[in-house]
């Protein structure tokens, strides 16, 4: 037993400080984030201007990331990029979290019936892919920053559901809630202290995942032509302006690119440490010892 | 008998998901302002008569409901209805489009399948630090780095820059991303669950009969990891609607991610509306289908 | 002794990354003999058997200056191909859930077929009759086994499959962790009489892996016992068990004896019952949508007093959980009535009112479960205080003088759950319920999870704070010891019927139900070889 112990605390003060990329991620995070609301103060020029007297041209001291085909400058459009990527990533995470969660909350509470009847309806929205829901549902609700969040907070809704079922399905099984009731706790009682941390955890671990994922879908999305107006670039729609043009003018459609994968990935690094620092079995499957024995 | 019922439940189930996906996409097409009807009269001059007219042939004047039934109807014929561009018939248009489509996610899966169980058997069973660094690496190449993003840059790095050609047209790049892709997402758990199986107390009585240890792996630790192999391809497939439509569009195949890209810029309803559908209905069976293969391989699952 | 002996170990250790398992372990099993390697949860002897099969799981491994021979012949326990060879010919083994253990996919035939292919038995047809066989030897005549999956059988069943898979090969040594710790009491004897025959009539030598002495003194001729990855003390079974030389041994050895024990004075009981069930029967609603409910339980009726103490004994399935889940409003009864201080549960009613709930409390099998992982003790203990609405000072000082009473040291009070063993858990529990100062204190299974030295003490605080505190107590188990030492009285299930009823004391005289007599018959020490 004593083992078992140590090897517990061990394992928990080892995952108390984030490893050295994640730390790097967060930064890179911050930074981005300050970008997005500074852009327009920074930005050498205005992201829509366009200067046909300079078209593809490659990085130069006027324009430090070039032009693009209809001589726009890359950098202002980067800049400025950011503000509209990140609000409809995260836009579309916390429609997806508060509907989704809602949603799930909602049928649980109301019991039975209502439980098969919600997921039997999410299930079959769930048959859908995310990203063909998120093309239909911005077929139909036309192009716009916000319309895209919408179809991507609905398209993503489906999983916060099922999170939260799942979650609140394993904490209302727990001997804990029963001693609880046993106590004379009443529902709200059950819910305040043991079901919504645990159903908290999981949903923003869950938003955490679905975050990049929808920036990621957003820019597949604007690479399809059916991103936002042409008036607030995104960066998947200077990747998708820009795709016929690669071979003239690589540095227009490389810049967007390697913004893309750099805040995906930190984003992803980030939700996998988050993932596992507020896995609910961390703390069992630290107590287990080398010998599970009766 | 009770494994009987449960398939029955199960293409019901299906049948249901499917039948949710036409009314759906047909509810979203046609909650768009304008109709077919509108896209034509930006496109050409006709007067409100004329329009008057193709409505009612189209069946535009109809209530949603009983335009519902008769595209369904139709569409079960295998008759999805009129390009509005290109005045052909949609189903033509899929015929074409689908081989192509077909050929690539079926070849994009199989890279992807072999790729993760691969690098999954080795690992788990080797125990070798190499190859779980490279599931990592795999793993984390597909997190960061969305399909189109890496379309771009190869396109970047092999036509442009090394001039190798040809690279558009072709299906060998875009096939490897997205099956690389497609291991990365499934690699780890898939690799995660032959580890814990590897431990399993059934596997550990294979040892203690003194199998050799390839018997050990084909009949003991493989079978075990079959559902949730099943269940990641599930996964699989839903990540290649992406990986394919990029890809096609990127690399110019001329497959359903091209024809619904093509149909959603001409604003060519029929066209979207049939593509989607198409694609939908193809993954709901696809799901059915590894639910039941799982039902039929599994003998503890009955009901 | 006359010959060699079969198996010779030396110097065993069992590395992992930070640091040593097991270290310096040395033992040797005769042909013909059986060694007992006797120990807590956590004291190694499992990751001995596994190392001696060369079967340590990934991460760990065998330490480098182990020596071992078999039959003579240097062994190295680290090496796969050698230790390979030998497994399923020459030594085999039987582990701890047998459900776990063979594959869900392959029927039992198959697998069997496999061990007997390995064993070198050449030709279907002959490995089919051998199979046939080996699973009368086992008792599983019936050709029909052959063709089930293992889901299909019951854990007594598949234990006799994973016994009769090891003897495909002949082996000499068979290696057996636990075999039969997962299986019902009664179930437990039939295998332990299983292989005792098995092991006269084949000549095998043993090395039997268990945490209950009683077990061990029944089968084995040697007894090593073992302590944090050490032997601490081994010599002749006989020996160890009446004349330990250490005082760990002393305490493994006297924990069953406290309980075989003739129970403390006769206690002064008063009549004014605190619960009365009767006619009770509890449904479980049946598969699918059209499947009949099952009764799980039906016409039980019993009393308890205040202050009295009420056995509830039974197997898996005997339905005393079910029982124990009714009585604290977890279960609605379908039949009959439940008459608890302040209200009645009934078909309509199956519910404890909140308010009165809190004198009614439960104590569950597995304390970890029962304490929420992302609470303080401190904050675990005072929940009931907190409910009660009793301010942060008011209760914290109600919760230190509460883990005082049930032995802890207060400053536990700031740890997790996974920070304190299990019988500190286990305290944290009763000390929870307690705070409720219930009139009924319901034990399912309170100490089944918990270690034979640590059962004990959980019982003697059970018993000293009854005798302080005046509360009834509802003890359901299914180790006849255990429920016979702390109840009065003592209501044997069987099948969801209540079948025998009696006086602690008299639970083993001859003129029992023979369900009681068989319980009793099962346990470990009175298996006579």
């Amino acid at each position: 037993m004593s083992l078992a112990l140590t090897s517990a605390t061990r394992l928990d003060r080892r995952s108390d400080r984030p490893p050295v990329t994640v730390v790097v991620a967060g930064l890179l995070v911050a930074a981005i984030v300050v970008v997005a609301a500074v852009a327009p103060a920074i930005a050498p020029y205005d992201p829509l201007d366009q200067d046909l007297l300079a078209l593809n041209q490659a990085p130069s001291a006027a324009h430090w990331l070039g032009t693009d085909h209809i001589g726009r400058d890359v950098l202002s459009r980067l800049l400025v990029g950011t503000r509209t990527t990140l609000l409809i990533g995260v836009g579309g995470a916390a429609i997806a979290s508060l509907i989704g969660g809602g949603i799930g909350l909602v049928a649980l509470a109301l019991g039975r019936v209502a439980d098969t009847l919600v997921f039997g309806a999410v299930d079959l929205v769930r048959a859908l892919p995310p990203i063909l829901l998120a093309l239909l549902l911005v077929v139909a609700l036309g192009a716009g920053v916000g319309s895209v969040a919408i179809a991507l907070g609905l398209s993503f809704a489906p999983f916060f559901a099922y999170v939260a079922r799942a979650a609140y399905r394993r904490e209302m099984a727990q001997d804990y809630v029963v001693a609880a009731r046993t106590f004379g706790g009443g529902p709200l009682h059950v819910l305040g202290l043991h079901v919504l941390p645990n159903l908290a955890g999981a949903l923003i671990t869950q938003a955490a995942i679905v975050l990049p994922r929808c920036i990621v879908t957003e820019s597949v999305l604007s690479f399809l032509g059916l991103g936002s107006s042409p008036d607030a670039p995104t960066w998947g729609r200077m990747v998708a302006d820009s795709s016929r043009y690669i071979e003239i003018a690589p540095h227009a459609i490389l810049a967007p690119v390697i913004a893309i994968v750099v805040l995906t990935a930190s984003l992803s690094l980030i939700g996998d440490d988050l993932r596992h620092r507020l896995d609910p079995l961390r703390h069992a499957r630290g107590a287990a010892g080398p010998e599970p024995q009766p | 008998m009770n494994t009987l019922a449960g398939l029955a439940l199960r293409l019901g189930k299906m049948l249901l998901q499917a039948a949710a996906i036409v009314v759906l996409v047909f509810l979203l097409a046609r909650v768009v302002p304008g109709d077919t009807v509108d896209v034509l009269a930006t496109q050409g001059d006709l007067t409100d008569a004329q329009q008057q007219v193709m409505r009612h042939e189209l069946g535009l004047d109809r209530s949603i409901g009983a335009q519902l039934l008769a595209w369904s109807s139709a569409a079960l014929a295998g008759d999805f209805g009129e390009s509005i561009r290109f005045r052909r018939p949609v189903a033509g248009m899929l015929a074409t489009a689908l081989p192509t489509t077909l050929r690539f996610a079926g070849m994009s899966f199989v890279v992807g399948l072999v790729i993760a169980f691969g690098l999954a058997v080795m690992a788990a069973t080797s125990g070798s630090r190499r190859t779980t660094a490279l599931i990592d690496a795999v793993n984390i190449w597909s997190i960061a780095f969305p399909t189109f993003c890496v379309g771009v840059l190869g396109i970047l790095v092999f036509s442009v820059w090394l001039g190798w050609l040809p690279v558009l047209g072709s299906m060998v790049l875009p096939v490897l991303i997205v099956g690389i892709d497609s291991a990365g997402q499934i690699v780890k758990p898939l690799y995660e669950e032959l580890r814990e199986a590897t431990a399993a107390a059934h596997v550990r009585t294979a040892r203690a009969k003194g199998l050799h240890p390839l018997r050990v792996v084909v009949v003991h630790l493989l079978p075990t990891a079959l559902p949730i192999a099943l269940t990641l391809s599930g996964l699989v497939l839903a990540g290649l609607v992406a990986g394919t439509l990029t890809m096609e569009v990127l690399f110019g195949l001329p497959g359903m991610g091209s024809l619904l890209l093509n149909a959603i810029h001409g604003r060519d309803y029929p066209v979207i509306q049939a593509t989607i559908v198409v694609i939908a209905v193809a993954l709901v069976v696809i799901n059915a289908l590894t639910d039941i293969l799982h039902r039929l391989i599994d003998p503890r699952v009955t009901a | 002794m006359t010959a060699a002996p079969l198996l010779v170990v030396r110097d065993l250790s069992v590395l992992a990354p930070h640091g040593a398992l097991v270290r310096d372990v040395a033992f040797e099993v005769a042909h013909g003999r059986t060694l007992a390697l006797v120990g807590e949860s956590g004291s190694g002897k499992s990751l001995t058997a596994l190392a001696t099969m060369g079967l340590l799981p990934p991460g760990l491994e065998v330490g480098p200056g182990t020596r071992a021979t078999f039959e003579g012949a240097p062994l190295a326990l680290g090496d796969e191909p050698a230790m390979r060879a030998l497994r399923g010919r020459r030594i085999a083994m039987v582990f701890q859930d047998p459900m776990s253990c063979l594959n869900p996919f392959l029927r039992i035939g198959a697998q069997i077929a496999e061990a007997l292919q390995r064993a070198g038995l050449r030709g279907a047809t002959a490995r089919r009759q051998r199979t046939l066989a080996l699973l009368g030897e086992v008792e599983l005549a019936d050709p029909a086994y052959a063709r089930r999956y293992p889901h299909e059988l019951s854990g007594g069943q598949q234990q006799r499959v994973m016994i009769a898979m090891a003897l495909a090969g002949s082996p000499d040594l068979l290696v057996a962790d636990e075999p039969t710790s997962a299986l019902d009491t009664s179930v437990q004897a039939e295998v332990t009489r299983l292989l005792l025959r098995l092991q006269d009539s084949r000549g095998m030598a043993m090395l039997f892996i268990t945490h209950d002495l009683a077990l061990a003194r029944t089968l084995a001729d040697e007894i090593a016992v073992m302590r944090t990855g050490e032997i601490v003390e081994a010599g002749p079974a006989a020996r160890v068990l009446s004349a330990p030389r250490l005082a760990y041994t002393e305490r493994l050895v006297s924990a069953r004896r406290i309980l075989l024990s003739a129970p403390a004075t006769e206690r002064p009981g008063s009549d004014e019952p605190v619960l009365a069930v009767e006619g009770l029967a509890v449904d479980y609603p049946g598969k699918g949508l059209f499947g009949k409910p099952l009764r799980a339980l039906a016409g039980a009726s019993f009393t308890l007093a205040r202050g009295r103490t009420l056995g509830l004994l039974g197997e898996s399935g005997s339905g005393k959980s079910t029982l124990a889940a009714a009585i604290v409003g977890l279960r609605r009864p379908a039949e009959g009535r439940i008459r608890l201080p302040g209200c009645t549960l009934t078909a309509e009613r199956p519910t404890i009112p909140q308010a009165l709930r809190r004198r009614c409390q439960l104590v569950f099998q597995n304390p970890a479960g029962a304490l929420n992982p992302r609470l303080t003790i401190e904050r675990l203990a005072g929940e009931p205080m907190r409910l009660a609405g009793m301010s942060r000072a008011e209760s914290r000082d109600r919760v230190a003088d509460a883990i005082a009473a049930v032995g802890l040291d207060p400053a536990l009070l700031g740890r997790y759950p996974h920070q304190i063993s299990g019988g500190q858990r286990q305290r944290v529990c009763i000390a929870r319920a307690l705070l409720c100062e219930p009139d009924l204190l319901v034990c399912d299974e309170a100490v089944s999870a918990l270690d034979a030295t640590v059962q004990v003490q959980i019982l003697m605080l059970l018993r000293r704070l009854q005798q302080e505190r005046g509360f009834a107590m509802l003890f359901v188990g299914h180790d006849p010891d255990v429920v016979g030492w702390i109840a009065d009285e003592v209501l044997v299930m069987h099948r969801g019927r209540i079948v025998d009823r009696c006086a602690a004391r008299d639970l083993g005289a001859d003129d029992r139900h023979e369900h009681t007599r068989c319980l009793l018959a099962a346990r470990p020490d009175r298996l006579a070889a």
